[in-house]
């Protein structure tokens, strides 16, 4: 049996009296696309901001290939290296260009010489079609381009680990495909992500594994097929209506 | 690509030329302005009397400007009470035959007036930086800790504080047991206080500027730093500190001018900057009011060259959506 790659085991949190995680389990194969998905206040962006311990946890385990990384003694910081983040608002240093963006994590946390960051930084734009813009500062980009930088930053870590948090819920409607496009793309490469979306075509067409998320506990796991077409939980049935409803397939 | 990058040499050269020709009469003013103070100071302090002009004596002589208001004056009282514009020519001749002659002794004043505030606020920025740091990211401690220096400091005046640290403590005595104090080029050890004292000073306010640069940046900056990898202290180091600082630059500027002025209290523990040097010439030559002018002037020249500079550096450092851009 191979080891999993993220393993969650009875996880709990709690913001004062307010429980936001209770008892989560969950566990990701390299290669595998997890898409959280789920009401807002259920806890999916607390759990990912968990996983990489840009929150503390109250209990539990969160092991990065068989490695307790929420141990006292563990070291954030090497964690933040092999486990990516992309943000809903983005957050692109904005006295830094496009590459500068993309070069500061390898050089800084890396230890990369400048050269050598900057051209893999330029490959990394490529990868997500903005080495024209590698330039630009963030002000000067529209919102599905500096998120497509964010996943430029984020990978230029070479990360084990993916996290997106939203990335498409703060982007304009016609903006939101060029970020899909990349995310399918970053999924076909083998790439292993845990993904907050309610991108239904995305979830569709890229994920293994769908998680359902409400309050605070996975109500159900399954694959894309299985959850949307034949769900278990009545909860998930209820979620799932109220977003075709809403969006129409396209939150 | 940038039009300056594919154009021919002389295409750049002549950009380069038309740029130097219409240079604005202020800058003009204040190139002249510095050329003259170094010019100055080179001839007084270092060349000595080899160039054949003495220390002191006036680059122009003032003798066709006196005859000037002279003859000015005369026309004046010849024509009766006509003649009031042309005594106010006169005044204005006499003026310039006075500064003229005074000019070359302010000279040294001047120059202390810029090194006397260009340090303390080099120095008073190293102290800002930690504890506005401190303020926004420091521990309980640490921050009221922080917060009580810079109240203190801001809650009183800035003579008292020169005055405690000159005449109260013994920061004289051991500042004239420093080897090199008052040695040649080096100022007497009064001037060390009063930097002492105006970088204690300036630290408190260029702190507050600061802290306030330093809370406005968005606190997803920092987490999104942290996200990649980098420590608390490295992420502050290369992401909230480089905006903050491009945030802050409007207000520090404002600080710098602040000083540039209030320097002149320094006269009070017998320090010889422009105000001081003013003010004993003018207690010796009775001539309050045309030399109080001429050293608002030259205040003013001082001012404008810090604002025209920090203008430089706003525009040099400039990024867009990072605090306010001009377009």
């Amino acid at each position: 049996m191979t080891q999993p790659l993220l393993d969650i085991d009875d996880l709990y949190k709690s913001y004062g009296s307010e429980d936001v995680l209770e008892g989560i389990g969950l566990e990701m194969d390299r290669g595998d696309v997890t898409v959280l998905i789920g009401p807002s206040g259920s806890g999916k962006s607390t759990l990912l901001r968990c996983v990489n311990q840009l929150t503390d946890i109250d209990s539990g385990t969160v092991a990065l290939d068989g490695t307790d990384v929420t141990r006292p003694e563990a070291d954030v910081n090497e964690l933040r290296k092999q486990v990516g983040m992309v943000f809903q608002d983005f957050n692109l240093f904005a006295h830094l260009t496009a590459l500068g963006n993309v070069t500061l994590g390898p050089r800084k946390v890396l230890g990369m010489d400048a050269d050598e960051a900057r051209e893999r930084g330029r490959e990394h734009l490529e990868q997500v079609g903005l080495l024209d813009q590698a330039d630009s500062y963030p002000a000067e980009l529209s919102g599905g381009q500096k998120q497509r930088v964010g996943i430029a930053q984020a990978l230029a870590m070479d990360p084990e680990l993916l996290l997106f948090d939203e990335p498409t819920s703060a982007l304009d409607p016609e903006l939101v495909g060029e970020v899909v496009d990349v995310m399918r793309d970053l999924a076909d490469r083998g790439i292993t992500m845990l993904v907050v979306s309610h991108e239904m075509g995305f979830a569709r067409s890229a994920a293994s594994d769908i998680v359902f998320l409400d309050d605070g506990e996975i109500v159900e796991h399954g694959p894309p097929e299985q959850l949307f077409e034949a769900p278990e939980a009545d909860r998930t049935r209820e979620f799932l209506g109220r977003l075709e409803t809403e969006h129409e397939g396209t939150p | 690509m940038s039009t300056a990058e594919s154009a021919s040499p002389i295409t750049r050269l002549r950009r380069r030329m038309g740029s130097a020709v219409s240079v604005r009469p202020l800058t003009a003013g204040l190139v002249l302005f510095w050329l003259w103070l170094f010019g100055r100071l080179t001839n007084d302090y270092l060349l000595g009397d080899s160039l054949g002009l003495g220390r002191g004596e006036p680059f122009v002589p003032e003798a066709p400007f006196a005859a000037a208001a002279d003859s000015a004056a005369a026309l004046a009282a010849s024509v009766g009470p006509v003649g009031e514009p042309i005594l106010w020519l006169a005044g204005g001749f006499e003026f310039a035959a006075e500064a003229i002659g005074y000019l070359p002794l302010l000279a040294g004043g001047i120059w202390t007036t810029v090194l006397l505030t260009t340090v303390s606020v080099c120095l008073g920025f190293v102290l800002a930086l930690p504890l506005s740091l401190l303020r926004v990211y420091g521990g309980r401690t640490a921050r009221w800790a922080a917060l009580s220096y810079t109240e203190l400091v801001r809650g009183t005046p800035l003579l008292a504080q020169l005055f405690v640290l000159y005449f109260a403590t013994s920061l004289t005595q051991v500042l004239r047991g420093v080897p090199g104090v008052g040695v040649g080029f080096v100022p007497a050890q009064a001037f060390w206080v009063a930097v002492i004292s105006f970088s204690l000073n300036s630290a408190a306010y260029q702190s507050e500027y600061l802290r306030a640069a330093f809370d406005s940046v968005d606190s997803g900056q920092l987490t999104a730093a942290r996200a990649v990898g980098l420590s608390k202290f490295e992420g502050i180091r290369y992401v909230v500190v480089p905006q903050g600082l491009r945030l802050a630059l409007p207000s520090w500027t404002n600080e710098l001018v602040y000083l540039v002025k209030y320097s002149s209290l320094a006269s009070f523990i017998t320090v010889q900057e422009l105000f001081g040097r003013t003010s004993t010439l003018a207690s010796e030559t009775y001539q309050y009011t045309d030399l109080f002018v001429l050293a608002a002037a030259l205040y003013l020249a001082l001012v404008v060259t810090a604002s025209a500079l920090m203008d430089r550096v706003e525009s040099h450092t400039a990024t867009v959506g990072v605090g306010h851009t001009r377009q």
